[in-house]
Order: structure tokens, then C-alpha cells, then sequence
């Protein structure tokens, strides 16, 4: 996992949202999130290896109050933008008429982190 | 004394190049074409790996997986091209689900777009499996190649 989701992750559930990764078995009730790593949004190939990893995630956050929509936007947003930098953006605002819920999605990337195999001595002169 | 150079055939090309404006919609919508058939086939791509469940009701704050039926629902309608709009020498067209119709689900009639919405951005009690975003992501770099090899193909077609 990078370094970057994990950070991510951890100051989710920091939170007074409460937050599972990859989904709720049994829904909790009143607000709570879900954050989860979804695809491979983009790598830098060099010298035949991939050198650095771009991953794309999602975050989802279910409330029952329109009124709490900007208590929660701007939990989830200030720790996007210390994280994530620039790197996320606010997909979607739905509501859910079967159980009266909103949902608001961010997807957001992060880098993976790169671990630099070590140099061979054979050239050394 | 100095030399006189010539080139001849430079007004063929003059007017070839003139014409290439008006001929430059036509052309991009041939390449446009072959760009959402690429996305539509990534989408199926995606549609064809969602995961399912036998139905059940998501009763007591459970969560439960898309029905075969629901993914078959998305499946045999499928995305669709909206209509090519042309504006000067741009073409705009979306691939997507909007206004793919009705299916017969679970015992309902539900509309597919609310059906593939629901399995890709999730609900409270259904994961999200994220098809179209992926198709979009792995297929954008791909549609683009195809449309940029149109245009080019196009273009010596064109000039010869």
C-alpha cells in the first residue's frame, strides 16, 4: 500500500465520521464513510521498470441532514488537500430516495511509494 | 546571372489545403466514431467483470452485492453513443448509459441508467464497483490513439 493512502486512511479515522476501508458489512447509523484503493491511475516507465505508481482511490461519505453536508465536506476536503495536494476532486452529490440518504464521492490519487533497487558495483572503477 | 527556381503543383496543394476546413468535420467525426467504439467496448469490458450475488433484500442495515439480473440488465442494454454534435470544425459525443431504458429487475421495471449508477458510484448498501470510471481510464489513452490514427489516415487520403 503507499505510504500517501495509508496517511490518508489513518487521518480519516481520526475523524468524528466514523470510517471503514472497503466497505461497511453492517451500515452503521446516522453519518460514516467508506474509503477504498480502486485501480492503477497512471505509472513513470523508465529503463524498462516501473519507477513510480500513481494510484486512484475513492471516498464516500453518507449522511441523512442536507444541513451536515458542510461540516462533512470540509472534514474530508482539508485532509484531502494536506495529503493529496491538488491531486482530488469532488465527483459526486446524490441522494439515495429508497433510504433518504446523500452520498458525496471524492475520487483522489496518491503516489506509491518507489523503492530504488540498489546500484551494481560492477562498473566501479 | 541568377538562378530561376520553380515548383510546380504548389497551387494543387493550396487548394487541396482550402478545402481541408470544410472536410475537417466530416473527418473528425469518422475518427470520433471510431473512438466511442472503442470506449463502448471498454465499458462492456468492465460491465462483463462485475461481481454478483442471488438476490436478497438489503434488510437491517446488511449490504448485499449487485443480482445477476441487475448486472445482466447492464450488460445486454449497454452503453450507449449520444448523438454527434458539431460546432464549426469540433465534434462532441459522451458514451454512457443515460437514456438506455427500462429493464425488468428483481420483479420491477427499473430504469438501467439508475441500475448502472447504483453499481458504479455504490449506495449505502451496495459497494461501488467502479466499471465505467476504469473503462474510461484504461480506454481514454487507447480511443485517443485510434482517433489520432483516423485523422491521419484521413488526411493522406486526402493529400494524394
Amino acid at each position: 500500500m503507499p505510504e500517501a493512502y495509508e496517511a490518508l486512511v489513518a487521518a480519516l479515522k481520526l475523524t468524528d465520521i466514523p470510517f471503514a476501508e472497503y466497505g461497511w458489512k453492517t451500515r452503521p447509523q446516522g453519518t460514516y464513510g467508506v474509503v477504498q484503493l480502486e485501480m492503477e491511475a497512471g505509472s513513470m516507465d523508465g529503463n524498462g521498470e516501473k519507477l513510480d505508481r500513481a494510484w486512484e482511490g475513492s471516498i464516500d461519505v453518507f449522511f441523512r441532514l442536507l444541513s451536515e453536508r458542510d461540516d462533512v465536506m470540509e472534514t474530508v476536503e482539508e485532509i484531502l488537500a494536506e495529503i493529496c495536494g491538488d491531486s482530488w476532486t469532488m465527483n459526486s452529490l446524490q441522494y439515495e430516495s429508497s433510504t433518504g440518504l446523500f452520498h458525496v464521492e471524492w475520487v483522489f490519487q496518491v503516489i506509491g511509494e518507489h523503492v530504488p533497487e540498489p546500484e551494481d558495483d560492477d562498473d566501479a572503477v | 546571372m541568377p538562378y530561376e527556381m520553380k515548383v510546380d503543383g504548389m497551387e494543387e496543394i493550396s487548394e487541396q489545403l482550402s478545402r481541408l476546413e470544410d472536410r475537417a468535420p466530416a473527418v473528425a467525426a469518422k475518427a470520433l466514431y471510431e473512438g466511442a467504439g472503442i470506449m463502448m467496448a471498454e465499458i462492456k469490458k468492465g460491465a462483463e467483470s462485475i461481481r454478483t450475488a442471488p438476490f436478497k433484500y438489503a434488510a437491517n442495515g446488511q449490504t448485499r452485492l449487485p443480482s445477476p439480473e441487475e448486472k445482466d440488465a447492464v450488460l445486454s442494454v449497454g452503453a450507449g453513443v449520444a448523438k454527434f454534435d458539431k460546432s464549426g470544425t469540433e465534434v462532441n459525443t459522451s458514451v454512457g448509459y443515460s437514456n438506455t431504458g427500462y429493464a425488468d429487475v428483481n420483479g420491477t421495471r427499473k430504469p438501467v441508467p439508475l441500475i448502472a449508477n447504483a453499481i458504479n458510484s455504490g449506495t449505502s448498501f451496495m459497494p461501488k464497483q467502479p466499471f465505467v470510471r476504469k473503462a474510461a481510464k484504461s480506454g481514454g489513452t487507447k480511443a485517443m490513439q485510434a482517433m489520432k490514427d483516423a485523422i491521419e489516415a484521413e488526411f493522406t487520403a486526402m493529400t494524394k
